[in-house]
This record gives C-alpha cells, structure tokens and sequence, in this order.
C-alpha cells in the first residue's frame, strides 16, 4: 500500500490524493503552488478557501488537467493519474483519456452551457458521445437528475432563457451523468446575482448528503462552514492553515493568517447583524 | 517575358505613375470630403426626431445595397442630366465616393457615439462639465477611439473603388494602362500581362499601408 | 415622369441580366466559401508555410480592386497561356476577392468560441473531433453568419464590375440600353429596381439572422 491510498483517519478510502504540487506559470517570477498535499476521503467534501489571487481556481484546473503541473502527483483512488514535468507549462490541456478526464465533474464560476443545445441536449451530449450509453437511457436519467435540481419543466429551454441559477443547476446535472468519481466547484455562485446563490447552494448540500465527493472552492463562508467535512486555506502558494473540524476553523483558527482572512468576513457580517439589531430596534419603537 | 520589356519604354512608367497620381487625388479628395459630410450624418443618426431617423435610414440603406458602380451610373448620366449639372466623369466619381464614404462613416460616427456608456455623460454632467465641455473632453476623445480603425478601413475601400472610375470614362491609372497597351500592340503583343500586373501591384502598394494601419490601431485600441 | 412603355419593353432584357448577375455570383460565392473554409481551417490548425501563403494571399485579395483582378485574369493572364472565357473569369475573380472575406468571418467565428467551452468539453471527455463538431463549430457558424451574409451581398454587389468584361449582367443591360435608346431615366429605374429585387431579401434575411443568433454572442 502506497502513501496516497492510505484510507483517512475515520477510515475512508481515499478518493482524491494530491502531493507535493508545484505550479508556475512561463513568465511568473513564483510558483503559484510549492508542494502542497492534501487528501479528498470518499464521500467527503473539502473546501478550498483563500483571499483571491491565492490561486484556488488553479487548483481545480490543475485538478481537472486543464493546466499542467510541474512538480508532484495527482492521484485518483490510488493510481496516480498524473506526475508533474519541470518546463511543460505551455504545453496546454493535459493529455487524459476520454474516462479519465469523465471522472472529474467541472463547474466553473461562469455559466457557460453550450448555447447550441437545449437543456436536455447539453446534459445528454457526453454520455451519449463519449461514453456511448443508449439515449432512451440517458434522457431518462437526465429527466431524473433535472428533476433533483427543481427543472424538469425546463427541459427543452434554450440556455439563454434561463436565468444564471437555473443555468449552474443545469451545469451541475451536465457533470453528474457521467458519474464523476469528484465534483470541482469553482465558485459555482461567484457571477450569480445574490437572490440566485440560494437555490444553487441548496442543490450542493443535497449532494453532499447524499454522498458525493467533492472539492469546492467558495467564497461563501457560511456555506463553507455548513457544507465542508475538511478545510484548506489556502495562501501565497502554500496551505497556510488544514482543519479536519471545519466548525473550529471558522470560529476558532489557529493560524494567524487564518484569523486575518475569516476577520474581513466577520466584519461584514458584525456590520450586517448590528444594522438588523438597529432596524428592528427601530421598528420596536 | 520580353513583354516585360514594355515597362522599360521611355515615359511608360511615368505615365503610370501619372495615372496612380490621379487615381489617389480622386480617393484623397474623397476621403477628405467624407469626414465632414459623415461626421454631421453620424450626429443626424445619433437623433431621436422621427422624421431624419427615417431620412437617414433610407439614405444609409440605399447607399449600402446598390453596387457602386449602378451609384457611379445613376449620378454621372441620371443627376447631372437632370438638374442639368455639368458634371465631368471626375466630378461624378468624387460625387458618389463622398455620399457613399458619408453614408458609411456616418454610420460609424453614430456606432461609436452610442457606444459609450451613458454613464461617461452622468459623470460629465454631475463634475459640472458643460455639454459642449462633455463632448469635446469626454466623449469625442474616446468616440475617436473606436471610429478611427473602420475609417482607415474605409478609406482603403474607396481606394480600391476608385479603380471603377476608367468605366465611366476618366483617365486615371488603368486607363492610361490601356492605352499604353494599345499604343505597343504590335511591338509587344504580351505586354497586357505586365501592364495590368503592375497597375495591381500598383493599388496593392497604396491599399496595403492603409490596412497595416487599420490593423494596428483596431489591435492597439481593441480593449479600451 | 418615366415611361411605363419602355419598362414593360425592355423588362425581359433586365430578367436576364439578373440571371447572369445571380449565375456569376451564385458560382463566385460558392468558390468564396469553399477558399473562405480552406484559409480558415489552415490559419485555425496553424499549419506551417500553408499559413504564411494564406496570410499572403488574403492581404493581395483585400488590397485590390476586383475590376483590376479581372482584368488581369481576362486581358493579362491568356498571354500567358491561361484562356478562360468571360463567366471563368468572372467567377474565379468573384471567388479570389470573396475568399479573403469569408475567411476572416470564419475565422472570427471560430475565435469568438470562448475558450472555457472547450474546457467544458475536455472535462465532459470530447474527443478533439467531437468537440469540433458538437461545441466548436456550430457556434462559430452562428457567430460568423452575420458576417457570412454580408459577404455575400458584397460580393453579388461587386459582381456589377463583370460588366467591365463583356458579361451582361444587369449593369451590362442598363449601360447598353442607354446607348441604344438614350432613355436615361428608364433605364436607371430599372438598374435599381432590379438590384433592389435582389439584395433587399438577402439584406433581411441578414438582419433576421443576426438578431436570431444573437444569444452565440453572450
């Protein structure tokens, strides 16, 4: 049994196992990572957080093989997938095979469903293609899927005339056929309008209760801390601060660098509760 | 390629050249004369009056679909008959380039007008600029930004429609090629090939600058 | 006042010369797209030297007038050896000068296909082939339509030069029939109103495309 196998301390197997990863970019002075290393357990959610600019949305695409890595190994349940080459950084999309690149399920932060299709065609177009799956079979699971999310009535709409929750719901369907071994979530919510985040979000949670590995990288913090079974912040190319107890991250951190980065979310939130105690006290008079 | 040779005879390429130089004095002229007459047409567009929405509209419209050649025919045997104008093929030629350069850079004027954002003028407006003081500080300075790439496109293609003058009659850089190929016929009967190969490389040297330049400003001011 | 006469007698000649524009120009457009489709295919895979000549050839074909290409092609080139009757010229010059433009809205079609559809397409495990047929082109074909019809009312517009080399196209019919009978007026009318006849469908047929596809953009 290797190292990156290892099944965690509660003894779940290993989904996602990143180690000593390096990324730099051709004409960048630093590496935006130096060696960082991390488990995904099965069945468990770990989210990424970090001020921006720390480099979280590169982690999910070095993930996901959209970038190469040049130094470490990315490991899939056990195998290693991926080892890291000094000097490839304008080498472009890593080369995977076709269910390789199926096992990682990518959302991205803007909605971005292929506009040539309806909604029924963008979720069945891979497995159909790609993994060569009946398309009686495959639109019914699609039906089911966008009945999860609250958009079966939906189905023959063109994406445009969805509204952007609607279309990251349908984005998260399109990744969920093909039955990824891990979710990325690139702040799903991040471009959504603020009354759209909810609907979204909801759909998350329900995935992660009902058991689906994922790797989210958010802004929203209270989401963050209801959602995560592990946390990484992540900070000038390093993981500043790891958690296996998310509650006691967010309310208790123990690095410094951790307690200056949820501090600027705290103070919008002491801002926003002091505001409500002053309007309600207002309206009491 | 002892056509070639037809090059070589006194005076040819100086009256080629001749010839160029006419060529490029119509699109000069032209060209110039269009900056004002689509400057004050894009304004026109730019309006809310029903009445000259609609004038320009057609105006703008009817320029675009008809050939440049069916315009060049309507003004030089239908308008000038019949206002009785004595309007010479030249006259005819700078006539339509500058309704025609007009019409579209208009178009472009009005393009660039409306695209920037209303909130450059709020912002004009509440600093206390007058609207004059908005226009020519704020909004003209960025309006030229986006307008001058597709002028300089433009100019390119009056150059090269210029070249339709020689139909009706004038005598610029290909008609001056024909009659030098008809005045050599017999001593150089190949002669067709290099004359007509150098009034192409000709208009090539004169367009392609232009398209370099328009080249260079659309990528210098694409993300402004 | 024009006279209605006259119209009425000499309106087959304008049928005819609309069908020698539209044979010239259907034929023209046709070699325009197929040029257009080779530039833009060589020019999108990066092929080496291909890609140099196409750059090359689209600077001669847009720095040019079409009346001086047909020219060469009509007077100059059969010294050469190369003899191709009136309509060959026609077409090939139309097909010269269009290539040029239907490669630079192809091309602009399929680089306006942001980048992030193809990486939808890598993580949903598209082969290259699949994410070219089902992602990339049929959204560049949506973007560049627009582009792609204006194309080709410029071009059945440029086609009015073929008159320059003895092909009597509608402009031919108009010019002619002014010699003859020195009825001005008439003939003109008829020179717009079949150019009109034309282009005005396409034109709207262009504008209905445009606000159609318009959601490709977004």
């Amino acid at each position: 049994m290797t190292e990156t196998n290892k099944p965690d301390a509660h003894g779940a197997p290993i989904a996602l196992s990143v180690r000593d990863l390096t990324k730099h970019y051709a004409d960048a002075a630093h590496n935006v990572f130096d060696g960082i290393s991390f488990d995904v357990p099965k069945g468990k959610v770990l989210v990424v957080v970090g001020p921006s600019g720390s480099g979280k949305s590169t982690l999910l695409r070095t993930i996901a093989g959209l970038e190469p890595i040049q130094g470490g190994t990315i490991a899939l349940n056990g195998d290693v997938i991926e080892t890291g080459q000094p000097g490839n950084e304008n080498s472009g999309r890593v080369k995977r095979g076709e269910d390789l690149r199926t096992k990682f399920g990518m959302v991205f932060q803007s909605y971005d469903l292929f506009p040539n299709k309806d909604v029924l065609g963008n979720i069945t177009m891979a497995p159909m293609l790609v993994q060569k799956r009946k398309k009686e079979e495959v639109e019914r699971e699609a039906l089911e899927l966008l009945d999860r999310v609250h958009l079966a009535d939906r189905a023959h709409a063109k994406p445009h005339e969805l509204s952007g929750g609607q279309r990251q719901r349908v984005a998260i369907c399109r990744a969920l056929i093909l039955h990824p071994e891990i979710l990325l979530l690139d702040e799903i919510t991040a471009a959504l309008d603020p009354e759209m985040v909810h609907e979204v979000l909801e759909v998350v949670v329900e995935l992660a209760d009902a058991g689906q590995t994922m790797l989210i990288v958010t802004h929203e913090m209270s989401f963050a801390r209801a959602i995560a079974d592990r946390v990484i912040l992540l900070s000038d190319g390093g993981i500043a601060e790891r958690s296996d107890d998310p509650e006691t991250f967010f309310t208790h951190p123990k690095t410094a660098r951790a307690q200056e980065f949820l501090h600027s979310f705290d103070f919008v939130r002491h801002r926003n509760a002091q505001a409500e105690r002053e309007l309600k006290a207002f309206d009491d008079e | 390629m002892q056509g070639a040779n037809i090059l070589l005879e006194p005076g040819v390429f100086p009256r080629l050249l001749q010839g160029l130089w006419v060529t490029v004095w119509i699109a000069a002229v032209s060209v110039l004369l269009s900056v004002p007459v689509g400057l004050v047409c894009g304004w026109l567009m730019t309006l809310r009056n029903p009445v000259v929405r609609v004038i320009m509209r057609v105006y703008l419209d009817f320029i675009r679909i008809m050939p440049q050649l069916a315009l060049l025919f309507i003004a030089y045997y239908g308008i000038a008959r019949a206002w009785n104008w004595n309007l010479d093929a030249t006259g005819a030629c700078v006539l339509v380039f500058i309704l025609w350069g007009g019409a579209e850079l208009g178009d472009l004027t009005r393009g660039a007008l409306q695209s920037i954002p209303e909130v450059q003028h709020e912002t004009a407006y509440m600093l206390g600029l007058s609207n004059w003081q908005a226009f020519i500080h704020v909004i003209l300075p960025q309006a030229v930004r986006r307008l001058l790439p597709g002028s300089v496109n433009l100019a390119t293609r009056i150059v090269k429609t210029t070249s339709l003058a020689v139909l009706l009659g004038v005598v610029e850089v290909i008609k001056v090629g024909q009659q030098i190929i008809d005045a050599n016929r017999f001593q150089y009967p190949t002669g067709t090939l290099w004359v007509y190969g150098v009034i192409f490389l000709m208009y090539f040297i004169v367009c392609w600058p232009l398209s370099l330049v328009a080249h260079a400003l659309e990528k210098r001011w694409a993300n402004d | 006042m024009l006279d209605w006469s006259f119209i009425e007698r000499y309106a087959p000649f304008f049928v005819n010369g609309a069908w020698m524009t539209l044979f010239i120009s259907v034929f023209g457009i046709a070699l325009a797209v197929i040029t257009g489709l080779i530039c833009a295919a060589v020019e999108t895979a990066r092929i080496p030297v291909l890609r140099q000549a196409v750059a090359v050839y689209i600077e001669i074909s847009r720095n040019t007038p079409l009346l001086v290409q047909l020219y060469f092609l009509y007077f100059g080139l059969p010294k050469l050896g190369f003899v191709w009757s009136a309509e060959m010229c026609a077409i090939i010059g139309l097909g010269f000068l269009g290539g040029s433009y239907m490669a630079e809205s192809m091309r602009a079609g399929l680089q306006a296909v942001p980048q992030i559809q193809r990486e939808n397409a890598y993580m949903l495990g598209f082969n290259r082939r699949q994410t070219l047929v089902h992602v990339v082109i049929p959204q560049a074909i949506s973007i560049s339509t627009p582009g792609i019809v204006a194309n080709i009312i410029f071009l059945i517009k440029e086609s009015s030069v073929v008159s320059a080399i003895a092909l009597a196209d509608v402009m031919y019919m108009a010019k002619d029939l002014m010699g003859i009978t020195y009825d001005t007026y008439e003939s003109l009318f008829m020179l717009i109103v079949t150019y009109l006849i034309i282009l005005l469908p396409i034109s709207i047929l262009g504008t209905w495309l445009e606000r159609r596809f318009d959601y490709a953009r977004r």
